[in-house]
């Protein structure tokens, strides 16, 4: 809505710059060209952008591929100002004598940014986060990607993965019930306490993923203690004009496909209402390494939103509505019965039950529904802006495990879990430098178990309850951007569940915290500038932390939550045990550079987590099945320490080199120990040439990516399985007085990665064709990545060519 | 337009309000739990009568934390030929209910689960040998008198022949494994395919 709105606001400029230009235009036959390509800070075209020249009172607005172009210029000096909505307007100078072409690149204007922000509805990034988005054509590049895997496109932003297509993200190191994520605002509630369970959003709903690095629970709540990741899709039209977009998709590695599209327009006589509607089809067989078939990893899905607003002046609401619908197999050679077992699946290479490519999905496999009605509203009065945000989620989770007859057509673990928030946020300007904002979050929660599993349910059921208030003061002066906030939380608990016996427990009680943040931006010059903020988090234990009991198949791990008794296996009470939330300090800066064709972002953290709760070895137990070791949720304090850097540098015209590295130590201070699954340092290098126009072509690139992964070094002991059954065999408990973590292989070698890429558009008069093609993993590497969990059982994905093509009209 | 907003941001709060106040729930329905066995039972049944041996073996916390307890030694006979019948006891479940009795639903999914035993060298003299269990793929294996057969005429192993040797022994070991191998049982299936049901290691003497 912003954009469309500056849009008319520019076309109402260019008509009048137009009509003064045809006033004084006739003057002087001149014939010089001016052209050029107007870029954004990640070198993407910036559509609507505004370019004028001073001199002689002209002006134009640049395409969707980010061009413009004067004719009929006199030989002469020029001043040409560019200006685009929330970035820094340029002046350059120009010498004309004959046909120029100039390419000019705008940066974000953080300030400018921010004030725009406040005419329309509060933004969810205040602009003194450390924060880095995706958007644009480096979203684009993902397209048909998975949420997660999306992400990792970020500098900082990893993945915890269980086979091809389950990925969730890890930003510095942490996940899961960590990482908060907004789905077009509203906080995304599912089994996220799995590292299998990745997050239920199509991608395709978002034209700008914001990643934030900062302890961020104020603005967002509890929970936030690594980042957040906000998932945001374009506001509605809210003139008639009908438009869409259509995405086709084919990949090799699975002979996968996607289809995608959009349409979206206004309504006839009732200005300022806009619709817009959204489906995904995806389908994929089974996925190969480079040298086998991955059987079972395939995986379809079949989303879809739908969405209707009004906005007009200071007010406006909106109703959406969105269903994610996946069914994903999981590797069936992961399947193991015992810690025997395992020793014997990781021996294996192809993996047990390796089968020829098939489109099926059998057991193991997970069938997940999420479905999101969201309804916002805003109103603007004088200084004040109210903001509110309902969000109704029911999301329905069903594991399918390779079970003996006919049990393997019933799930083993099912849930349905409903889930309610609501959001009221007052923010008022109290002058050109000062804003505040108050609000308050309300979350109700209801965690079922889908009866007739006929196993005892992994987690309980609950009910929980939640409020929290918040405080958010945002001072800017001269070169000073600052914010400064607090928070308190409330959340109450009913639990009803089943323990080893299968007898019913039932229990409640409650969790409260004060937390806070401080954070500052200092502009240097207008070429840098660093962000500094340090805020804390805190988020209640999930009651998978608490009150886990069962095996994880595919770790051949059973895994026991805080409150089960050491010995009687009993489910106790929280007051009985020695339990305190987890709370994070972090501290993040960020430095940014950039001068003509350089620039550069470092991002340096630490993030201290007193009493972080994972699950840590504690012996070894045997039942009928076998021998296997036994997990424990323990608490303990834990530190992360890392580094993003990102630097580019436009080599020639066209040609850009950009750099990424992330950095990660992470370890368990208490007990002086790594920790296992951190994602190990990365380095990429790409190459991108950029042709913005050959013939009635635009936007020609050709793309060159290497990513070299380190071995990861700072990783728990290896205790092998045969370690395990000897010593248990002797007698020994090799986890009785030493319960240091340890994993049963060692983390797998550094790997090396190419990629490939190209595309190019053709723009039409009302509408463009974009085609993009690429090959991952170009040399076939077999490589195992240390932070997916199939690393166990087979190699990761060998290569894959894919094609894409996108219509927008 | 205006109306509108002014009446919807009302209803938008009071129906959240009355969905927010939630609602008691009633105790959940417990599930039954047919997969877990509880304890299983080896029955050395001499051929031609005499005492029947019986050994268990139970697991009274199922995935919890307490090992299994294994009873023996089991003791056998000199130069004698038993039967042995395994079964195997579910203990969530009564007696006489469904689910009690996980033998007999092995013998019925007979297609898809086999037993595999192995033992010390020279306890037997038939079968001979260690057994059928593999350390890994390329160990060789014997062979063990299976007695009953599943409906491809493969092996299950409920019910199995052994001959224990002229020699009595002390302190030897008897391993019986049970695997899960759907659409994996074949004539060249090993114990190394599938999952494990039940894997127990017993202390045999031969007297």
């Amino acid at each position: 809505m912003q954009l469309s709105c500056n849009l008319k606001k520019s076309i109402l400029i260019l008509s009048i710059l137009v009509l003064v230009n045809f006033a004084t235009r006739a003057q002087i036959l001149c014939s010089n060209r001016l052209s050029g390509h107007i870029l954004d800070e990640q070198r993407l075209p910036l559509t609507g952008a505004t370019v004028y020249i001073l001199e002689v009172n002209r002006g134009k607005v640049c395409d969707v591929n980010g061009f413009f172009e004067f004719t009929e210029l006199c030989s002469g000096a020029y001043t040409i100002e560019i200006k685009f909505v929330g970035y820094a307007t340029r002046q350059i100078k120009i010498n004309l004598t004959k046909n120029e072409r100039v390419e000019v690149q705008l940066l974000p204007d953080e300030k400018l940014l921010n004030e725009v922000v406040i005419e329309d509805h509060i933004d969810l990034v205040s602009k003194t986060a450390n924060s880095q988005s995706l958007s644009g054509v480096a979203l684009e590049a993902t397209s048909g990607k998975s949420l997660g895997e999306a992400l990792q496109n970020i500098t900082g932003v990893n993945t915890i993965q269980s086979g091809p297509a389950i990925f969730k993200p890890v930003i510095h190191g942490v996940h899961s019930q960590r990482i908060l994520i907004l789905n077009n605002g509203v906080r995304q509630e599912g089994q996220q306490w799995g590292a299998d369970h990745a997050p239920e959003i199509d991608p395709f709903i978002a034209t700008k993923i914001v990643v934030v690095k900062d302890a961020s629970a104020i603005r967002y709540g509890t929970d936030a203690l690594g980042g957040v990741v906000i998932v945001t899709p374009a506001e509605l039209p809210t003139d008639q004009k009908i438009g869409g977009q259509i995405h086709v998709l084919g990949a090799t590695n699975g002979r996968s496909g996607v289809l995608s599209g959009m349409l979206e327009g206004g309504f006839k006589n009732n200005s300022g209402w806009g619709w817009r509607m959204q489906g995904t089809a995806k389908q994929s067989g089974d996925m190969h390494a480079a040298s086998y078939n991955l059987s079972n990893t395939g995986f379809k899905e079949l989303n879809y939103s739908l969405s209707t607003g009004y906005h007009k002046g200071n007010k406006g609401f909106e109703v959406y509505f969105s269903r994610f619908n996946t069914t994903i197999g999981i590797l069936r050679g992961s399947v193991v019965g015992s810690t025997q077992d395992l020793a014997d699946a990781l021996e294996k290479e192809p993996p047990q039950y390796t089968e020829p490519f098939t489109y099926q999905i059998a057991e193991p496999r997970q069938e997940v529904i999420h479905n999101l009605l969201k309804l916002t509203g805003h109103v603007r009065k004088g200084n004040d802006l109210f903001n509110l945000r309902y969000g109704f989620q029911l999301n329905n989770r069903k594991e399918f495990d390779v079970r003996r007859g006919t049990l393997k057509n019933i799930p083993a673990l099912g849930y349905d879990l409903y889930t309610q928030t609501l959001d009221l946020e007052w923010e008022r300007t109290l002058s050109n430098t000062h804003t505040r904002a108050v609000g308050m979050n309300g979350l109700w929660q209801d965690n079922n178990k889908i009866d007739g599993t006929q196993t005892i349910p992994f987690i309980p059921n609950y009910t929980s309850l939640s409020g929290g208030l918040y405080w958010i003061e945002r001072l800017s002066k001269d070169k000073w951007d600052a914010e400064f906030g607090a928070r308190y939380d409330l959340r109450f608990y009913d639990v009803v569940g089943f323990d080893f016996a299968n007898k019913l427990y039932r229990t409640s009680y409650n969790f409260k915290n004060v937390s806070a943040t401080a954070a500052a931006t200092y502009q240097f010059t207008s070429n840098s500038s660093i962000t500094s903020s340090i805020g804390s988090a805190w988020r209640p234990p999930n009651v998978a932390e608490l009150y886990s009991l069962g095996t994880h198949q595919s770790a051949a791990s059973i895994e026991y939550g805080l409150l089960l008794d050491e010995t009687t296996n009993q489910v106790n009470e929280l007051s009985d045990i020695d339990f305190n939330s987890e709370q994070a300090l972090k501290w993040v800066n960020t430095y940014r550079y950039h001068k003509n064709k350089f620039n550069v972002e470092v991002v340096g953290y630490i993030n201290y987590i007193f009493n972080y709760i994972y699950l840590r070895p504690r012996g070894v137990t045997q039942n009928v099945r076998g021998i296997f070791p036994y997990f424990r949720y323990t608490q303990t304090d834990a530190s992360f320490i890392g580094s993003d850097i990102l630097i580019g540098q436009e080599l020639f015209p066209g040609l850009l080199l950009q750099g990424r590295i992330s950095l990660l130590r992470a370890a368990d201070v208490t007990n002086n120990d790594y920790l296992i699954f951190i994602p190990p340092n990365r380095y990429e290098v790409l190459l991108r040439y950029n042709n913005a126009k050959v013939a009635s072509m635009t936007n020609l690139f050709a793309e060159v990516k290497l990513r070299y992964v380190a071995k990861q070094t700072r990783a728990p002991r290896v205790v092998s399985i045969p370690t395990i059954l000897e010593a248990k065999e002797q007698g020994i408990d090799l986890f009785e007085n030493d319960y240091q973590n340890f994993d049963f292989v060692d983390s797998p070698d550094a790997y090396f990665l190419t990629s490939v890429s190209g595309g190019i558009s053709r723009p039409f008069s009302n509408s463009k064709m974009e085609l993009r093609v690429s090959v991952e993993n170009l040399t076939n590497t077999a490589f195992r990545e240390y932070s997916n969990r199939m690393r166990y059982y087979a190699d990761d994905l060998g290569r894959n060519f894919s094609i894409a093509l996108k219509y927008s009209f | 337009m205006k109306t509108s907003l002014k009446l919807i941001f009302p209803a938008i709060i009071c129906c959240s309000l009355i969905l927010f106040s939630g609602c008691e729930n009633d105790d959940p329905e417990p599930e039954n739990v047919p997969e877990l066995i509880t304890k299983i039972t080896l029955k050395f049944s001499p051929v031609g009568g005499g005492d029947v041996i019986t050994t268990t073996a139970t697991d009274p916390d199922g995935e919890g934390v307490q090992d299994i307890q294994v009873d023996g030694p089991i003791n056998l006979a000199k130069e004698k030929q038993y039967t042995l019948t395994l079964e195997l006891i579910n203990g969530l479940y009564q007696q006489g209910q469904d689910g009690y009795d996980v033998s007999k639903e092995v013998e019925e999914e007979g297609e898809e689960h086999q037993f595999f035993f192995s033992f010390s060298e020279g306890i037997f003299s038939s079968p001979t040998g260690t057994g059928n269990i593999k350390d890994n793929a390329s160990s060789t294996v014997g062979t063990i008198n299976y007695l009953d057969e599943d409906v491809n005429g493969r092996p299950i192993g409920l019910s199995t022949s052994w001959t224990t040797a002229g020699v009595a022994t002390t302190g030897k070991s008897f391993r019986v494994i049970l695997k899960h191998q759907p659409e994996l049982k074949s004539n060249t299936s090993t114990s190394l395919d599938g999952e494990s049901d039940l894997d127990i290691t017993f202390v045999v003497n031969v007297n």
